[in-house]
């Protein structure tokens, strides 16, 4: 039976030590959120930047150059031949133009190159006289509808990646450290049970997150109009189960590691490819073999997709139902394994 | 299991442990027999390495013994859960680093929620003269303070039996007598302690009896005045002359009346003496006699420093080999 009064002591002093340490604070709740209004802003809706293109210069090629640049996508410099070629061949330009002999311009280019296809239409579209423009057989539109963005795709993604920073690096670099300070061991010879123990210094190190995960939502609506159109009790959910997935996580690799540097490498064998595979930056489902499978056996990746679902679609609690019981249920095998080979010592 | 009856706090029968890294293995505790009984203080001294804070721990339930048997307040650790005896004893780490941002007050109410009785927070902080510290953060506390932090913790509890395993390691001498008087006093209200140390002095002032430990055993046990008696004489006179140079031999001072031994290791001669105002009328007049020249004259009691370098040939504060 487990006493609160226990849980609630070793909770006070484990939120108190952290809430004590300014760095700490801002490495595991503040640097995500910063990193999170970088990401934004540097994803910011906005024109692609003109294609480089070279003109050998020669006879008329002030008249070439003229002609291209009254297409505004395309970015014109004239250099002699030796400098083009090398240009194209060092990728700074797209393509390289020259006068023709019989005077109709020759473009070069690197055709596994896929910005050399974009330059190509764009020089053609340029030197071709109006008349001679298709009639248009499509009629374009701008995607930049709220959902639809990389910056609405990236916001929960951050969610689930700050809660796998919180609880692995929170909970498993913390305990072994209080296991190097010999303090549980200490606290080892107390009449404190095992399950105490952890409970407690889960719920003082957990505490916050999820006030964080609502507080990236809340920046990513209020600075780039995020929509959050889900249930929220379906986001409760999801939150309290990824996190318990990665602070579980956390413990089983804490368990019995005694010293920073092992800690700190069995993290990163865990978190990096979470970090690269797990649907944060990118969707991964257009992966494949055996990368992605290692990216679908990603708790990451499952939260992350029901974190979209909800944010981004109208998911509610039923809908996330398979994927919080599936981060529910490696948590408790990783608690229960954690408990089992836990060394105090 | 439980024997409240017993006479004994701890009971230690044929305890064994062994430490294995690779292929080598070192023997901590080698068929140690031990009682410590219920009201006193319990010394356990010897040299780093000797065994000392391993078969604390294994008192402790911090360690498991290969063989022996082990008692503490008349339970066996093995037997079930451990949670009673351990809201019965307090212990007292060699080392252990509390949570640097917590307050004292903070760190001992940590400590104090985890047993079923138990002192207030005043009341310990009081004990261990760390009141006027309670809110002070332990990062700012000095190694003293730090020290009878660590024994608030421990006695926090109300424990029955006291575990201090090298408490006065590296403080400075008031500190050092702080933590003796808080040992002391927990005595005085009929408290058992079990502790280990390296200080002789210590030992001597704070143990009703103690046990000498080197490589894994006891090699004796009684009080310290019994120790220091079993050396067959209880104080030292120490002579530096100008030289020896065959005017005098060690068996010639030996042979002076209540005189037990004598050394002599270049111009210096130590006797193992009964009473000093006997021997040394008789020895001044001896060198006179034999034309040597005293430069100098030290007496002292003996110490149970001398009882453990007549039992191993060694002394406690060399390190282990």
């Amino acid at each position: 039976m487990m006493r609160w009064r226990v849980v609630k002591a070793v909770a006070t002093t484990t939120f108190r030590e952290f809430w004590r340490s300014p760095d700490a604070v801002f490495w595991t709740y503040g640097f995500p959120l910063m990193m999170a209004v970088v990401l934004g802003f540097s994803f910011q809706p906005a024109p692609p930047p003109p294609v480089p293109v070279a003109v050998v210069a020669g006879a008329r090629a002030g008249d070439l150059a003229a002609s291209l640049r009254r297409n505004d996508r395309l970015l014109v410099e004239v250099l002699d031949a030796a400098s083009a070629d090398t240009a194209l061949a060092r990728g700074r330009v797209a393509l390289v133009v020259r006068q023709g002999e019989v005077g109709v311009p020759i473009v070069r280019s690197d055709p596994t190159r896929a910005e050399a296809d974009v330059a190509r239409l764009l020089v053609e579209k340029a030197l071709a006289p109006p008349s001679q423009y298709p009639a248009p057989v499509i009629a374009s539109e701008v995607e930049d509808r709220p959902g639809a963005r990389y910056i609405d795709f990236l916001i929960p993604g951050l969610v689930g990646l700050n809660l796998l920073g919180a609880g692995m690096w929170g909970i498993g670099f913390n305990l072994v450290q209080l296991r190097i300070q010999k303090l549980l061991r200490r606290l080892f010879v107390t009449p404190m049970r095992h399950g105490e123990f952890l409970f407690g210094f889960l719920l003082g190190r957990g505490i916050l997150v999820l006030p964080e995960a609502f507080a990236i939502v809340l920046f990513g609506h209020l600075l780039w109009g995020v929509p959050f159109r889900g249930s929220p009790f379906a986001f409760l959910l999801l939150v309290g189960a990824g996190g318990l997935a990665f602070t579980g996580l956390g413990c089983l690799l804490a368990s019995r590691v005694r010293s920073i540097e092992a800690i700190a490498g069995l993290m990163n064998l865990f978190q990096l490819p979470m970090w690269l595979l797990g649907g944060t930056f990118f969707g991964n489902e257009r992966l494949e073999g055996v990368v992605r499978w290692a990216a679908e056996a990603m708790p990451l990746t499952h939260l992350n997709r029901a974190l979209r679902d909800v944010i981004l679609g109208p998911a509610g609690v039923v809908d996330v139902l398979i994927p919080a019981t599936g981060l529910l249920g490696f948590a408790a095998v990783c608690f229960a394994v954690a408990l089992r080979m836990f060394r105090w010592t | 299991m439980t024997d409240p009856s017993s006479e004994f706090a701890i009971e230690l029968s044929g305890l064994r442990k062994t430490y294995r890294r690779g292929k080598k293995v070192t023997v901590a505790v080698d068929g140690l027999d031990l009682a410590v009984r219920r009201g006193e203080v319990f010394g356990l001294l010897g040299p780093n390495g000797a065994g000392k804070t391993t078969t604390v721990e294994v008192c402790e339930g911090l360690t498991v013994p290969d063989s022996g048997t082990v008692r503490v307040l008349g339970r066996e650790w093995r037997a079930g859960r451990h949670d009673e005896l351990r809201d019965r004893i307090g212990v007292c780490l060699q080392e252990t680093k509390f949570h640097e941002k917590a307050t004292v007050r903070e760190i001992v109410q940590l400590f104090a929620a985890c047993y079923v009785r138990g002192r207030t927070v005043d009341d310990v902080l009081q004990v261990v003269s760390l009141q006027e510290k309670a809110a002070a953060r332990e990062s700012t506390l000095s190694g003293g303070q730090r020290q009878r932090l660590a024994v608030a913790t421990a006695l926090v509890g109300e424990p029955e039996l006291l575990f201090l395993d090298e408490p006065t390691t590296g403080l400075d001498p008031q500190s050092r007598r702080q933590l003796w008087d808080v040992v002391r006093s927990f005595k005085a209200g009929g408290g058992t302690v079990v502790l280990t140390t390296h200080y002789m002095d210590e030992a001597q002032q704070l143990c009703d009896r103690i046990a000498i430990v080197d490589h894994g055993k006891v090699i004796a046990l009684g009080t310290p005045a019994e120790l220091i008696t079993s050396l067959g004489a209880e104080h030292f006179v120490e002579i530096d002359v100008d030289a020896f140079d065959g005017r005098l031999a060690a068996a010639d001072l030996a042979r002076l009346p209540d005189v037990q031994k004598c050394e002599i290791a270049g111009a210096r001669a130590v006797l193992t003496v009964g009473s000093v105002h006997t021997v040394v009328p008789v020895l001044l007049r001896t060198l006179a006699d034999r034309g040597v020249e005293l430069r100098g004259l030290a007496t002292r009691h003996a110490t149970l420093e001398d009882v453990f370098v007549h039992l191993t040939g060694r002394h406690l504060r060399e390190d282990s080999r």
